[in-house]
């Protein structure tokens, strides 16, 4: 089956990284927010692992957007212009997966070096690379020293705000969170998608196919 | 009466050679014990002074006529001048008081209990409730067993106290508290940085274990983790954003209360609802007063609040304050600065600190855990649901479809 690198080293460093922070900042957020309900660790240790994961994601991002701000890679996440073309390949994958896929129709979206997103991803990755991961990081760091911030954290509307935002873009990671690990397995095998995060080679096949 | 006068004499004479002539001869008659003058209002006004003391303290340095100085041969004793009651002439004398201890005065005049004179409370302490002008010490009158005089109207605290680290350290009152300009207890940050001058290291040693400690230093106050037995409270503080100060009731026309009350329609505590609307009210006052609500932990009484022990009981638990249903957040109170510089607080349901609608207006205070959003919770449940029901219903679609698809295509090959 032939294969081609989509995933370079950096994005794949990045990824894992990510991944792995991802999963432990939604661990400790929640044994902080519910303690006493879970018991995994003491709230004090929660709160500091917290942050310096939190910290380690930051500097994480930084290896990403760097990586695609100087390499033209960055095509991947380049929007498409057309409303109608892009809403229409949106329907076109939704239909994928909601019917398509169950018949075993091919992946309507072609991967290749400068679009390795289907349109449902590239919108959402857009939201969520340039929106909402850097508001998390922002409230995450107000939050983190709330005496030091305090003049920033009061132009918001205060602590409980910030605090709102920081929840409420935790509720939509922690949903997101294995939404993204299942559609990882729609493949042309379940490991398919998972392996090239690993090796940065996505095999092409016509017949069957699928995102993240 | 010839034997009292001989031996009131004797007690003047023994009284030493330290008090001036005129001053014995004040002493010939004032040292009798039970010497007294009925007032107007029926009390009768002690003017027995204990010679000896009288000699010991610093005002014999004076004597007696710089501070009796309406009094002379010809007009005494004054059977004609009438004193309505005991408090009346302390209030003045306190002005005698002022012309030697203007400084010291001054102090006063600012004090809480200055104010609480001025505002007419029969108990107010004046110059002479805490200083016997006749057995004035140069040091303190401050008596660390007894607390006196402190705890003549504060007893309860001091009994709290006594039992205190600081108390056992025999720490007087006015080491933290002051002795002539006593400040509210709950007027400003005064209290706190008394604290902190001693414990000036208290925030860098806190910040080697207590994440957001400067934070924590600003919104819990010192007994409510160092007098573990305490039962606390929130107190939700109405802080002009644009002046950086409390809000204050305006003198002569206060309106916290009779607005708190028009929004707690139905008297059982603001609700959220109520909160937004009071607050609004504040609002409307002026086109660039951004009134808005700053939280603090505090403990429930003046009592509690003295019963500081030793750091190793302090509260080190987290848990304590950051979960649901903590009982520091299970009595809320709204407050404003009052014309006094005490508090005037109004109560408040707490519902308040877990509600969606308290986002904005108790914007400024927020313990994570503890006063959760219960809409959050919700929410979170809901993502929760959908990022495992999603998977679950795809494969079960998937598994249906290919099933039905087998069975269709067993059929036809058939």
């Amino acid at each position: 089956m032939p294969r081609i690198y989509v995933h370079p080293l950096p994005v794949r460093i990045w990824h894992w990284i990510n991944a792995l922070g991802f999963v432990a900042m939604i661990v400790t957020g929640f044994q902080i927010r519910y303690i006493g309900l879970i018991d995994l660790m003491s709230f004090r240790t929660a709160v500091v692992l917290h942050d310096w994961i939190g910290f380690v994601l930051i500097g994480n991002f930084f290896i990403w957007l760097l990586f695609y701000l100087i390499s033209d890679k960055i095509r991947v996440y380049h929007p498409e212009l057309s409303p109608l073309k892009h809403f229409r390949a949106s329907f076109r994958q939704a239909l994928y997966y909601g019917y398509g896929i169950f018949k075993g129709e091919p992946n309507p979206h072609h991967v290749s070096v400068y679009q390795k997103f289907n349109s449902m991803q590239s919108m959402s990755y857009q939201v969520i690379m340039m929106l909402l991961v850097p508001l998390q990081f922002y409230t995450g760091v107000l939050l983190w020293d709330v005496k030091r911030f305090s003049g920033m954290i009061d132009v918001l509307g205060g602590v409980r705000v910030v605090d709102t935002a920081h929840v409420l873009i935790f509720i939509f990671f922690t949903g997101f969170i294995f939404i993204h690990v299942y559609l990882a397995t729609l493949g042309h095998t379940r490991m398919a998608h998972i392996t090239s995060m690993f090796t940065g080679y996505e095999e092409i096949e016509e017949e069957h196919g699928g995102g993240k | 009466m010839v034997a009292v006068l001989a031996a009131t004499s004797l007690t003047a004479r023994a009284a030493g050679s330290a008090l001036s002539q005129l001053d014995q001869q004040c002493l010939g008659c004032h040292s009798a014990k039970g010497l007294e003058k009925k007032l107007t209002n029926g009390e009768a006004l002690s003017v027995y002074v204990d010679g000896a003391v009288f000699a010991k303290s610093v005002h014999s340095k004076i004597g007696c006529a710089v501070c009796h100085a309406n009094t002379s041969f010809e007009n005494h004793p004054p059977v004609k001048t009438k004193i309505d009651s005991i408090r009346d002439y302390s209030l003045a004398q306190t002005k005698v008081c002022e012309t030697c201890h203007a400084p010291v005065f001054k102090l006063y005049e600012g004090s809480i209990h200055a104010t609480l004179v001025r505002e007419g409370y029969p108990n107010a302490p004046l110059c002479t409730d805490c200083h016997n002008p006749h057995a004035v010490m140069s040091k303190a009158a401050y008596d660390a067993a007894t607390g006196a005089p402190c705890s003549k109207c504060h007893d309860p605290i001091f009994k709290a106290y006594a039992g205190s680290v600081h108390g056992k350290a025999a720490l007087g009152c006015s080491n933290c508290h002051r002795a002539h300009d006593v400040s509210a207890a709950t007027k400003g940050d005064q209290l706190k940085d008394t604290c902190l001058e001693c414990h000036q290291d208290a925030l860098a040693a806190h910040q080697t274990w207590l994440p957001n400690a400067a934070q924590h230093f600003e919104t819990v106050s010192c007994p409510a983790c160092h007098s573990p037995a305490a039962k606390r409270k929130v107190d939700l503080r109405l802080y002009d954003s644009v002046t950086k100060q409390r809000v204050a009731e305006k003198e002569g026309v206060p309106q916290f209360e009779s607005r708190a009350r028009a929004a707690d329609a139905k008297g059982t505590g603001l609700d959220a609802m109520a909160l937004r609307s009071l607050l609004r009210g504040f609002n409307r006052e002026g086109a660039d007063n951004e009134t808005t609500l700053r939280g603090r932990l505090e403990v429930s009484t003046g009592v509690e609040a003295h019963q500081l022990m030793d750091k190793s009981q302090a509260i080190r638990d987290c848990a304590k304050c950051h979960q649901q249903g903590a009982d520091a957040f299970q009595s809320v109170t709204v407050s404003i600065v009052g014309p006094d510089g005490r508090r005037v607080r109004y109560g408040a349901q707490p519902e308040v600190l877990n509600s969606m609608i308290s986002v904005d207006s108790v914007g400024g205070f927020y313990a994570i855990g503890g006063t959760r959003i219960k809409l959050l919770d919700w929410l979170l449940a809901l993502a929760l649901l959908g990022g495992v029901g999603v998977p679950v219903v795809h494969l079960t679609a998937n598994w249906l479809f290919r099933r039905y698809a087998k069975k269709i295509s067993g059929k036809e090959d058939s």
